[in-house]
């Protein structure tokens, strides 16, 4: 009889000691619900939302202080997915933030860039390659489509060129089923 | 074991992209970063020093500039317009310079 409490107990203390440890040790550093928001944002970093980034957006709604429907790249599917984790109800894009557009992608036009170095500064993922006087190019899998290097250029040789659809590109679709036939 | 540390080398043409991930000794320079990647035989229209400049994160650098942790050497390539004549035929078409931001002028 005693043995077994002394094994009980023995176990027990064990096993409290490595939970301890282990909330010590492996503690979740940052909010995790900032993290699984940011995950579904589009990563595109173009502050179309009213916030500095995808990141501080996230801290935004996980804090209450914005809504799930400011984000334009994301568009109706990422809306969605946000309604679905916070078990909110959808609702549709805010035109205040822009409209939903298809994936598109920065092109410069080689024969008209000066190498003025003003598109790099404005690009929030370093996706553009060139320096002071040297041509700049759009390294196409880094550029997110925001378009804020549009706005700066002086010669205006930044045009966006929405992605065709191909096998690498293309996305399950969120499914529509019409319930009422649309007036 | 000697420090190493991660860097990219980067060469972009208008429907192609380099881009190649190394892990080079920390006292590595630019130049051996280039020559690690391997780019100079797949691209011999490459000319470090001569046509095609080298730099880091948008700025130039010279190639036997030390690396950095989690540095991207880009190799660029020249402009193809002059930029004086580029700003020249814009004025004459009345166009407005307008400087980062977009804000000077509409056109």
């Amino acid at each position: 009889m005693l043995t077994a409490l002394l094994i009980m107990a023995a176990i027990a203390l064990v096993l409290g000691a490595a939970l301890g440890f282990a909330s010590i040790r492996f503690k979740v550093v940052g909010d995790p619900l900032v993290e699984k928001i940011d995950a579904i944002l589009p990563q595109t970093q173009c502050g179309q939302c009213g916030y500095p980034g995808c990141k501080p957006y996230a801290q935004a709604i996980a804090n209450g202080e914005a809504d799930i429907n400011q984000c334009p790249p994301g568009g109706e599917e990422g809306i969605r997915k946000l309604a679905d984790l916070l078990g909110r109800e959808f609702k549709p894009l805010s035109e205040e933030f822009g409209v939903e557009k298809p994936k598109a992608v920065a092109r410069i036009d080689e024969q008209t860039c000066i190498g003025c170095t003003l598109c790099i500064q404005a690009c929030p993922v370093d996706a553009i390659v060139g320096a002071a006087k040297q041509m700049h190019t759009v390294v196409e899998p880094l550029c997110t489509g925001c378009e804020l290097c549009v706005a700066p250029c002086p010669v205006d040789c930044i045009t966006m060129e929405p992605v065709a659809e191909t096998v690498e590109t293309w996305k399950w679709k969120y499914p529509v089923i019409e319930i009422r036939k649309r007036a | 074991m000697a420090e190493m540390i991660n860097v990219e080398v980067t060469y972009a043409l208008p429907q192609r992209h380099e881009l190649v991930k190394l892990v080079l000794p920390a006292e590595a320079t630019v130049a051996d970063a280039i020559e690690a990647s391997g780019l100079l035989a797949r691209y011999p229209d490459i000319e470090l020093d001569k046509r095609n400049k080298v730099g880091i994160f948008a700025k130039l650098v010279r190639l036997d500039a030390a690396l950095r942790d989690r540095d991207r050497v880009e190799i660029y390539r020249p402009l193809i317009a002059d930029p004086k004549l580029v700003r020249k035929k814009r004025a004459e078409e009345g166009k407005v310079m307008k400087k980062g931001g977009g804000e000077a002028g509409e056109d």
